[in-house]
């Protein structure tokens, strides 16, 4: 369901250009669980950016659902951002001045099409899921990292998205929370099937994965060093 | 289920923020308040003075001619405004013989000179700064004037140079412990002692409650040296008559002085000039009310665009889950038209309280024009001053913005 063909980003500093992701080609299928490992600076968020549609690639084909996302319009691809992808990132990302249920329900507040579900019960569904329900009405900085993190992955649920793209999930949480957070990753992909990509850094996390791929220098290589 | 409404999540969104930073919002709107209550109060102001003036003219019967000396046709070129001080001083003299000629207009109903004089008014032991008018037995009619007590002069008071005199509210009020008790009583105006024959009801005209109308044949002499008019009126009740009349009190008046010495008009055309006058004043006092508007949403946009610097970790979180780039416009644009409409209707209120204060003296009033104004101009300030940092917004790249701290 996504395809990368030949795909390079490159980015300026100063004079100098950097490639921080140098001809990637990858086709993830439906209901995957992919790892994609590197060091910091292997390019691998860029990588995720440009699946996620936050970046467009400098050249190289992104085969989204069989469509050329790169000739798509902004509205095209918020569209796609909003329904298909749920992101979940290492820093939360959540929005302060809003409970963790108006956090939850923030993608709902951009659906375009009607939705076929109820978003309000749906978010308190996943909130007990994630046994926060009794903390719906707090605000982001008032619970705990491993909280904020499981409100993020309902945020990214909340569309019943295709694919999930975590980008360190763990990287701001202690190791057993960081567990908690994978085993929930873990069992939406068995469960539902939702196509699960998460980048890391750590062996172990990927290890947990079905499929893992490793970067450096922006390039897909066999074996992480 | 229903799509969501993106305006109730936009608004109360805004709100929200609003009620998070009270001190900042407040600051923010009172430039453009300051800027609505200013131009709404002179708005106001303009439509009172113009009232009042309407007030004024009403007061004199309708289908009145004015001659006085002087010119200050609204026809002229540019010449409205320029001569509008020197008309009473220059030009013509009006004296008895011109009112002989004028009286034979067959036309005119009424021919009524004026002469009028501020002077100090005394009774026993009482003074009172008056008006002395000197006018004949028709301008009884032509004032609209109703008495109180007593009677007006007549016909042959003027032949016999009678001193008889009717007083205003205010003066006859002023002079004796009750207006009905200055009926047969003396007064003294300058070297004339006259007597009170008719107190009139209070009509609301300053000028008008404080004076003693006499025959203005009583009046030459130490009054009126020169035996002269300050303006004479000519009247009809006939509508359809007063061009006739005017162009005859021209032919009538040519005879005997330059066209530029004298102006026939009438009540409309003096407040038509009057009008343009008040246009002007209104103009540059509206300009002065905008530049504070403009400066208003220069605070604004300066806000707004802290505002997006502030929340561009937030922009990029919700272009992540999938705000397209009108989306966030919208979010900013509706925030800066708040600010602004909550400034203009904060000055709309204001200035609603300050005019029903100034009522008391002065008929000032608002009306819809003044209220769709200032609704109007507050929200394309806001929408003027909040496009630019909107855009701002709009554009950030969502990664870029996601990982600003």
């Amino acid at each position: 369901m996504i395809k990368l063909q030949n795909v390079s980003k490159s980015f300026l500093f100063g004079e100098e250009e950097v490639k921080a992701v140098d001809n990637i080609s990858l086709t993830i299928k439906e209901k995957e669980f992919i790892g994609i490992l590197g060091s910091s600076g292997s390019g691998k968020s860029t990588l995720m950016h440009i699946i996620g549609l936050l970046e467009q690639p400098t050249s190289g084909k992104v085969i989204l659902e069989g469509k050329d996302v790169s000739k798509l319009s902004d509205a095209e691809l918020s569209k796609i951002r909003n329904k298909t992808v749920g992101f979940v990132f290492q820093s939360f990302n959540l929005i302060n001045r809003f409970t963790v249920l108006e956090n939850i329900l923030l993608p709902t507040k951009y659906a375009k099409d009607s939705l076929d579900f109820d978003p309000i019960k749906r978010s308190e569904d996943l909130l007990k899921r994630f046994g926060i329900f009794e903390r719906r009405n707090f605000f982001p900085n008032k619970i705990s990292g491993g909280q904020q993190q499981r409100v993020a992955i309902a945020r990214s649920l909340i569309m019943q998205p295709k694919i999930i793209l975590a980008d360190e999930p763990t990287g701001n949480l202690d190791s057993k929370t960081g567990d908690e957070i994978i085993d929930i990753l873990k069992n939406l992909n068995k469960e539902f099937g939702v196509t699960m990509i998460i980048v890391t850094h750590e062996k172990d996390i990927a290890a947990q994965t079905k499929r893992q791929i490793y970067i450096k220098d922006g390039k897909i290589v066999d074996k992480y060093l | 289920m229903k799509v969501q409404n993106g305006w109730t999540h936009l608004l109360k969104a805004a709100l929200e923020d609003f009620r998070r930073n009270k001190v900042r919002t407040a600051l923010t709107s009172l430039g453009i308040m300051i800027g609505v209550l200013s131009v709404v109060l002179l708005i106001a102001l303009g439509l009172g003075l113009k009232n009042y003036l309407k007030q004024q003219f009403e007061s004199l019967g309708a289908n009145l001619i004015i001659i006085f000396p002087g010119n200050i046709s609204s026809s002229e070129e540019g010449g409205g405004l320029a001569n509008f001080g020197v008309g009473f001083a220059g030009g013509a003299t009006f004296d008895e013989k011109d009112l002989n000629s004028l009286s034979r207009i067959s036309e005119a109903e009424y021919t009524v000179p004026m002469f009028m004089k501020s002077m100090v008014i005394e009774t026993n032991g009482q003074r009172k700064l008056g008006y002395i008018i000197g006018t004949n037995e028709e301008s009884f009619k032509i004032l609209n004037l109703q008495l109180l007590t007593g009677e007006f002069f007549k016909k042959g008071d003027i032949t016999a140079s009678s001193k008889n005199a009717v007083l205003g509210f205010s003066l006859a009020d002023g002079l004796f412990d009750k207006p009905e008790d200055a009926l047969g009583r003396t007064i003294r105006a300058g070297d004339q002692r006259l007597k009170v024959i008719g107190v009139v009801k209070k009509k609301g005209d300053r000028e008008q409650d404080n004076s003693a109308v006499i025959p203005y044949t009583t009046t030459f002499g130490k009054l009126n040296p020169d035996k002269s008019f300050f303006t004479i009126y000519l009247g009809t009740t006939n509508e359809d008559e007063v061009d006739i009349i005017k162009k005859r009190a021209k032919e009538v008046l040519l005879k005997r002085y330059e066209e530029n010495d004298f102006t026939v008009t009438e009540q409309t055309e003096i407040l038509s000039t009057v009008n343009q006058i008040f246009n002007i004043v209104n103009g540059v006092l509206i300009a002065i009310g905008s530049i504070s508007l403009i400066v208003g949403g220069i605070g604004i946009m300066n806000i707004m665009y802290a505002t997006v610097v502030e929340r561009t970790k937030e922009i990029g979180i919700r272009r992540a889950v999938g705000a397209t780039e009108n989306d966030i416009l919208r979010q900013f644009l509706t925030e800066s038209v708040l600010l602004s409409l909550f400034g203009g209707i904060l000055g709309l209120l204001l200035a609603t309280g300050i005019v029903a204060i100034v009522r008391i003296f002065f008929p000032a009033s608002i009306n819809v024009f003044a209220v769709l104004i200032s609704l109007i101009v507050s929200s394309a300030i806001g929408i003027f001053f909040g496009v630019f940092p909107a855009r701002r917004a709009a554009k950030l790249p969502p990664i870029e913005a996601i990982r600003y701290e």
